[in-house]
């Protein structure tokens, strides 16, 4: 099976009509599509679990490719969680976000399904530093950090990588990755400043073109 | 946390659009799961009377050593003493054997249950 890929990520946003804050707005439409559907289902209605794939679809493979990194095992991974979500649909509890249920599922069926057959990951120490092309080279530069960047948090410790898999999956909401993994805030603020002080150790210009880009913003 | 190098980087993640045969491929899976039939369920009423013969007896058989070995042993006549001695001896023995495999089994446990969450099971 064979993926697309798209460059940008213009349309991340679409994953979280659901979520806490957003439903509060425009994501009302979206809950009572997934209840109907739910409800289709326990009712015996096979067909009624269609929709809520087509909904979910796109989240859960990307939730699952920022976890193992392989196209093609991402939707492995996705259809399990969805065949998964099939068979306890009747323990979804309504006064709970479909969605919220569904990613914390989902995250525990990536990391049991890695655990049993891990994908092949460099310990943080051999993940090469990006070396410093010239400056005409930028956009490159960039590309290079960035694909080192990723590769090391997939060499972060299980403990560390996930928060910060699930930090960046939510945009940035704390609350929605500790909800996902069914973990206290504050663990997850722990977790992830761990995290974040791992990848900067290992990546210490990181954080000097840090410092640069602030200077340069106070100049202008 | 602020905005920095790493939020930019890890925040920019590119997005991947699923294949277009997936739903259909989830959709089979979940047709032929809905056409198989249902597991055979355990059979827990069946074992429920096992399990609670079971833990009546242990439960009996602690009591009754609790019982024998707390006993007074200077209430035993001196004709059966020569018996009594080895028998109480026994017994009491048996009550700390009997809390030494408790023990064993509950660090087991612990030491299997630490292991697992750290993964290497």
């Amino acid at each position: 099976m064979q993926l697309e890929r798209r460059d940008a990520c213009p349309t991340v946003g679409k994953w979280r009509i659901l979520s806490e804050t957003a439903l509060k707005t425009n994501g009302a439409q979206g809950s009572d599509q997934d209840l109907s559907d739910v409800e289709r289902v326990l009712a015996g209605d096979v067909e009624g679990f269609e929709g809520i794939v087509r909904r979910w679809q796109g989240p859960l493979v990307n939730m699952a490719w920022r976890y193992c990194r392989d196209r093609g095992r991402a939707e492995e991974l996705a259809q399990e969680a969805f065949v998964r979500a099939w068979r306890g649909l009747a323990q979804w509890r309504r006064e709970g976000i479909f969605s919220t249920w569904l990613f914390a599922l989902a995250a525990n069926v990536f990391r049991s399904e890695l655990k049993r057959f891990p994908s092949v990951n460099l310990p943080l120490e051999a993940a090469s530093e990006p070396s410093r092309p010239a400056r005409q080279h930028n956009e490159l530069a960039a590309q290079q950090s960035s694909d080192a960047v990723r590769r090391a948090v997939m060499a972060l410790p299980v403990r560390y990588r996930e928060p910060v898999i699930l930090f960046y999956f939510h945009e940035m909401d704390v609350g929605g990755a500790a909800r996902t993994m069914r973990i206290p805030e504050g663990t997850m603020k722990a977790r992830l400043a761990r995290a974040r002080e791992l990848l900067r150790r290992r990546f210490p210009h990181l954080e000097d073109e840090n410092r640069a880009l602030k200077l340069a913003d106070r100049e202008a | 946390m602020n905005e920095d190098n790493l939020d930019r980087i890890l925040k920019s993640e590119e997005d991947l659009v699923p294949s277009s045969g997936f739903v259909a491929a989830v959709m089979e899976r979940v047709r032929e799961e809905a056409a198989a039939p249902a597991p055979i369920p355990f059979p827990w009423k069946r074992l429920v009377p096992g399990i609670v013969l079971a833990a009546g007896l242990l439960s009996w058989c602690g009591v009754e050593l609790m019982r024998l070995g707390l006993q007074d042993l200077r209430a035993v006549a001196p004709t059966q003493l020569h018996l009594s001695t080895a028998f109480t001896g026994t017994v009491g023995q048996t009550g700390w054997v009997t809390l030494a495999l408790g023990v064993s089994m509950a660090t087991w446990l612990l030491s299997r249950r630490i292991v697992g969450r750290s993964g290497l099971l």
